[in-house]
Protein backbone atom coordinates (compact mmCIF):
# COMPACT_ATOMS: atom_id res chain seq x y z
CA UNK A 1 0.00 0.00 0.00
CA UNK A 2 1.38 3.49 -1.25
CA UNK A 3 2.08 6.21 2.09
CA UNK A 4 0.70 8.75 -0.32
CA UNK A 5 -2.96 10.23 0.73
CA UNK A 6 -6.18 8.26 -1.50
CA UNK A 7 -9.07 10.59 -2.07
CA UNK A 8 -12.44 9.11 -2.47
CA UNK A 9 -15.59 11.33 -2.39
CA UNK A 10 -19.60 11.52 -3.21
CA UNK A 11 -22.25 13.90 -2.72
CA UNK A 12 -25.59 12.51 -2.16
CA UNK A 13 -28.52 12.94 0.33
CA UNK A 14 -29.82 12.12 3.10
CA UNK A 15 -32.60 9.79 2.04
CA UNK A 16 -32.04 6.39 3.68
CA UNK A 17 -31.92 4.97 -0.04
CA UNK A 18 -28.38 6.48 -0.29
CA UNK A 19 -26.88 4.73 2.74
CA UNK A 20 -26.06 1.76 -0.12
CA UNK A 21 -24.00 4.04 -1.65
CA UNK A 22 -22.10 4.87 1.02
CA UNK A 23 -21.61 1.45 2.67
CA UNK A 24 -20.22 0.32 -1.19
CA UNK A 25 -17.70 3.45 -1.13
CA UNK A 26 -16.23 2.11 2.45
CA UNK A 27 -16.10 -1.40 0.72
CA UNK A 28 -13.77 0.13 -1.55
CA UNK A 29 -11.73 2.05 0.02
CA UNK A 30 -11.58 -0.73 3.04
CA UNK A 31 -10.09 -3.56 0.36
CA UNK A 32 -7.93 -0.82 -1.12
CA UNK A 33 -6.62 0.33 1.77
CA UNK A 34 -5.64 -3.21 2.61
CA UNK A 35 -8.42 -3.92 5.64
CA UNK A 36 -9.85 -7.10 6.65
CA UNK A 37 -13.46 -8.42 6.26
CA UNK A 38 -13.75 -7.51 9.88
CA UNK A 39 -12.66 -3.90 9.45
CA UNK A 40 -14.30 -2.98 6.55
CA UNK A 41 -17.32 -4.00 8.38
CA UNK A 42 -16.64 -2.25 11.24
CA UNK A 43 -15.75 0.81 9.09
CA UNK A 44 -19.52 0.28 7.16
CA UNK A 45 -20.75 0.42 10.54
CA UNK A 46 -19.32 3.73 11.88
CA UNK A 47 -20.71 5.20 8.55
CA UNK A 48 -24.00 3.79 8.57
CA UNK A 49 -24.33 5.23 12.17
CA UNK A 50 -22.81 8.53 11.09
CA UNK A 51 -25.01 9.22 8.27
CA UNK A 52 -28.16 8.20 10.14
CA UNK A 53 -27.58 10.52 12.66
CA UNK A 54 -27.50 13.21 10.26
CA UNK A 55 -30.45 11.80 8.44
CA UNK A 56 -32.36 11.72 11.77
CA UNK A 57 -30.20 14.52 14.23
CA UNK A 58 -29.26 17.01 11.55
CA UNK A 59 -31.81 17.32 9.16
CA UNK A 60 -34.60 15.74 11.52
CA UNK A 61 -35.69 13.25 8.97
CA UNK A 62 -36.10 15.83 5.64
CA UNK A 63 -34.31 15.28 3.40
CA UNK A 64 -30.92 17.26 3.00
CA UNK A 65 -27.45 17.29 0.76
CA UNK A 66 -24.52 14.95 2.61
CA UNK A 67 -21.03 14.77 1.10
CA UNK A 68 -18.78 12.38 2.18
CA UNK A 69 -14.77 11.52 1.65
CA UNK A 70 -12.77 9.49 2.28
CA UNK A 71 -8.65 9.37 2.48
CA UNK A 72 -6.27 6.83 3.97
CA UNK A 73 -2.53 6.39 3.95
CA UNK A 74 -0.39 3.99 5.03
CA UNK A 75 -1.47 4.61 8.90
CA UNK A 76 -4.54 6.17 8.76
CA UNK A 77 -8.12 5.95 7.25
CA UNK A 78 -10.52 8.63 7.53
CA UNK A 79 -14.42 9.46 6.63
CA UNK A 80 -15.29 12.95 6.45
CA UNK A 81 -18.68 13.76 5.88
CA UNK A 82 -20.44 16.74 5.49
CA UNK A 83 -23.82 18.01 6.08
CA UNK A 84 -25.81 21.43 5.58
CA UNK A 85 -28.17 21.33 7.76
CA UNK A 86 -28.29 23.84 11.42
CA UNK A 87 -25.20 23.96 13.09
CA UNK A 88 -25.46 21.45 16.58
CA UNK A 89 -23.74 22.25 19.43
CA UNK A 90 -21.96 19.64 21.81
CA UNK A 91 -24.68 19.66 24.01
CA UNK A 92 -27.44 18.44 21.42
CA UNK A 93 -25.03 15.94 20.41
CA UNK A 94 -24.65 14.40 23.89
CA UNK A 95 -28.41 14.20 24.04
CA UNK A 96 -28.56 11.47 21.59
CA UNK A 97 -25.83 9.59 23.90
CA UNK A 98 -28.49 8.70 26.43
CA UNK A 99 -26.20 6.77 28.82
CA UNK A 100 -28.16 3.37 29.96
CA UNK A 101 -29.22 3.95 33.48
CA UNK A 102 -29.31 1.15 36.16
CA UNK A 103 -31.95 -1.66 35.22
CA UNK A 104 -32.58 -0.11 31.86
CA UNK A 105 -30.09 -1.75 29.91
CA UNK A 106 -31.95 -2.21 27.33
CA UNK A 107 -32.74 0.82 25.86
CA UNK A 108 -31.32 1.31 22.44
CA UNK A 109 -30.93 5.13 22.77
CA UNK A 110 -27.07 6.19 21.88
CA UNK A 111 -26.30 3.08 20.65
CA UNK A 112 -25.41 4.15 17.55
CA UNK A 113 -22.78 6.69 19.22
CA UNK A 114 -21.65 3.79 20.93
CA UNK A 115 -21.01 1.57 18.10
CA UNK A 116 -18.82 4.51 16.28
CA UNK A 117 -16.89 5.26 19.36
CA UNK A 118 -16.25 1.34 19.72
CA UNK A 119 -15.27 1.25 16.04
CA UNK A 120 -13.23 4.54 15.34
CA UNK A 121 -10.26 6.27 17.12
CA UNK A 122 -11.39 9.50 16.81
CA UNK A 123 -14.46 10.50 16.25
CA UNK A 124 -15.41 14.09 16.03
CA UNK A 125 -17.78 17.31 15.02
CA UNK A 126 -17.38 20.70 13.46
CA UNK A 127 -20.12 23.18 13.52
CA UNK A 128 -20.09 24.97 10.59
CA UNK A 129 -21.58 28.35 9.62
CA UNK A 130 -23.66 25.99 7.14
CA UNK A 131 -23.64 22.64 7.97
CA UNK A 132 -21.91 20.67 10.35
CA UNK A 133 -18.66 18.50 9.56
CA UNK A 134 -18.37 14.86 10.72
CA UNK A 135 -14.93 12.91 10.99
CA UNK A 136 -14.02 9.11 11.54
CA UNK A 137 -10.77 8.26 12.22
CA UNK A 138 -9.07 4.64 12.25
CA UNK A 139 -5.04 4.30 12.58
CA UNK A 140 -4.26 1.20 11.19
CA UNK A 141 -2.64 -1.31 12.39
CA UNK A 142 -3.91 -0.56 16.06
CA UNK A 143 -5.87 -3.34 16.95
CA UNK A 144 -7.78 -2.56 20.06
CA UNK A 145 -11.23 -1.55 19.30
CA UNK A 146 -13.02 -1.68 22.51
CA UNK A 147 -10.11 0.82 24.22
CA UNK A 148 -11.50 4.40 25.07
CA UNK A 149 -11.91 6.34 22.20
CA UNK A 150 -12.07 10.20 22.31
CA UNK A 151 -15.35 12.51 21.15
CA UNK A 152 -15.13 15.91 20.36
CA UNK A 153 -17.69 18.43 19.96
CA UNK B 1 -29.90 -2.50 0.55
CA UNK B 2 -32.94 -4.96 1.15
CA UNK B 3 -34.60 -6.90 3.57
CA UNK B 4 -36.33 -10.13 2.77
CA UNK B 5 -38.68 -10.79 5.73
CA UNK B 6 -40.48 -14.49 5.97
CA UNK B 7 -42.47 -15.52 8.81
CA UNK B 8 -43.75 -18.87 9.56
CA UNK B 9 -46.62 -20.17 12.22
CA UNK B 10 -46.65 -23.76 12.60
CA UNK B 11 -49.36 -23.55 15.79
CA UNK B 12 -46.44 -24.94 18.20
CA UNK B 13 -46.55 -22.14 20.33
CA UNK B 14 -43.34 -20.60 18.18
CA UNK B 15 -43.09 -17.51 15.65
CA UNK B 16 -39.99 -17.92 13.44
CA UNK B 17 -38.67 -15.52 11.58
CA UNK B 18 -36.05 -15.63 8.61
CA UNK B 19 -34.32 -12.47 7.71
CA UNK B 20 -32.13 -12.41 4.58
CA UNK B 21 -30.37 -9.10 3.64
CA UNK B 22 -29.26 -5.94 5.48
CA UNK B 23 -31.04 -4.51 8.52
CA UNK B 24 -30.42 -0.93 8.51
CA UNK B 25 -31.93 1.90 9.26
CA UNK B 26 -33.10 1.74 5.50
CA UNK B 27 -34.98 -1.88 6.18
CA UNK B 28 -35.55 -1.85 10.12
CA UNK B 29 -38.82 -0.09 9.69
CA UNK B 30 -40.36 -3.13 7.87
CA UNK B 31 -39.01 -5.54 10.28
CA UNK B 32 -40.40 -3.41 12.80
CA UNK B 33 -43.95 -3.74 10.99
CA UNK B 34 -43.54 -7.12 10.98
CA UNK B 35 -42.45 -7.86 14.58
CA UNK B 36 -44.82 -6.09 16.47
CA UNK B 37 -47.74 -7.63 15.65
CA UNK B 38 -46.40 -10.72 16.32
CA UNK B 39 -45.25 -10.14 19.62
CA UNK B 40 -48.78 -8.92 19.98
CA UNK B 41 -49.78 -12.85 19.28
CA UNK B 42 -50.29 -15.52 22.70
CA UNK B 43 -47.29 -16.79 21.35
CA UNK B 44 -44.59 -18.60 24.29
CA UNK B 45 -41.42 -18.07 21.62
CA UNK B 46 -40.23 -15.70 18.63
CA UNK B 47 -37.55 -17.30 16.82
CA UNK B 48 -35.16 -15.04 14.66
CA UNK B 49 -33.14 -16.71 12.30
CA UNK B 50 -30.29 -14.03 11.24
CA UNK B 51 -28.15 -16.50 9.18
CA UNK B 52 -28.98 -14.38 6.04
CA UNK B 53 -28.08 -11.47 7.34
CA UNK B 54 -24.71 -9.72 6.37
CA UNK B 55 -24.83 -6.69 8.45
CA UNK B 56 -26.88 -5.17 11.02
CA UNK B 57 -26.88 -2.25 12.90
CA UNK B 58 -28.31 0.17 15.71
CA UNK B 59 -31.58 0.60 13.91
CA UNK B 60 -31.89 -3.20 13.76
CA UNK B 61 -30.44 -3.41 17.11
CA UNK B 62 -32.97 -1.51 18.21
CA UNK B 63 -35.92 -3.46 16.75
CA UNK B 64 -34.72 -6.60 18.17
CA UNK B 65 -34.13 -4.81 21.46
CA UNK B 66 -38.53 -4.44 21.10
CA UNK B 67 -38.49 -8.78 20.65
CA UNK B 68 -36.48 -9.03 23.75
CA UNK B 69 -38.44 -6.25 26.10
CA UNK B 70 -41.20 -8.55 25.00
CA UNK B 71 -40.04 -12.11 26.13
CA UNK B 72 -38.82 -10.24 29.46
CA UNK B 73 -42.53 -8.36 30.10
CA UNK B 74 -43.58 -11.78 30.51
CA UNK B 75 -42.36 -15.35 32.67
CA UNK B 76 -41.31 -17.88 30.65
CA UNK B 77 -41.84 -16.04 26.98
CA UNK B 78 -38.21 -16.16 24.80
CA UNK B 79 -37.45 -14.16 22.26
CA UNK B 80 -34.52 -15.92 20.54
CA UNK B 81 -32.05 -15.41 17.60
CA UNK B 82 -30.00 -17.95 15.97
CA UNK B 83 -27.39 -17.82 12.95
CA UNK B 84 -25.16 -15.00 13.61
CA UNK B 85 -22.65 -14.78 11.13
CA UNK B 86 -19.42 -13.31 12.53
CA UNK B 87 -19.85 -10.08 11.08
CA UNK B 88 -23.39 -9.64 12.40
CA UNK B 89 -21.92 -11.34 16.05
CA UNK B 90 -19.43 -8.61 15.84
CA UNK B 91 -21.52 -5.71 16.27
CA UNK B 92 -23.56 -7.96 18.91
CA UNK B 93 -20.74 -7.92 20.44
CA UNK B 94 -19.50 -4.24 20.27
CA UNK B 95 -23.19 -3.44 21.54
CA UNK B 96 -22.39 -5.60 24.30
CA UNK B 97 -25.93 -7.16 23.64
CA UNK B 98 -24.04 -10.33 23.02
CA UNK B 99 -24.90 -11.17 26.56
CA UNK B 100 -28.26 -9.54 26.59
CA UNK B 101 -29.93 -11.30 23.97
CA UNK B 102 -30.75 -15.21 23.85
CA UNK B 103 -28.46 -16.60 21.23
CA UNK B 104 -28.18 -20.25 19.39
CA UNK B 105 -25.49 -21.59 17.88
CA UNK B 106 -25.98 -22.55 14.43
CA UNK B 107 -28.47 -21.40 11.46
CA UNK B 108 -30.85 -23.42 10.82
CA UNK B 109 -34.35 -22.64 13.42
Amino acid sequence: MSDSEQIMSCRLNSSCECIGVLISMVEVVGRRAGLSDKQINRMKLAVDEMFANIARHAYHGHEGAVEMSASWRKKQLRFELRDYADPLSASDIRSWARPAAAGDELKPGGLGMQLMRAVMDRVEHEALADGNRWLLIKDLGVSAPNEEHSYEA
Amino acid sequence: MKLEINATDQNDGVLRLKLDGVVNIQTAVDLRRQLKPMLGKAKQQVHVDLSGVSFIDSAGLATLIEGLQWSRAAEGRRFVLSGLCDNVRDIFELAKLDTVFEIEQGGAV
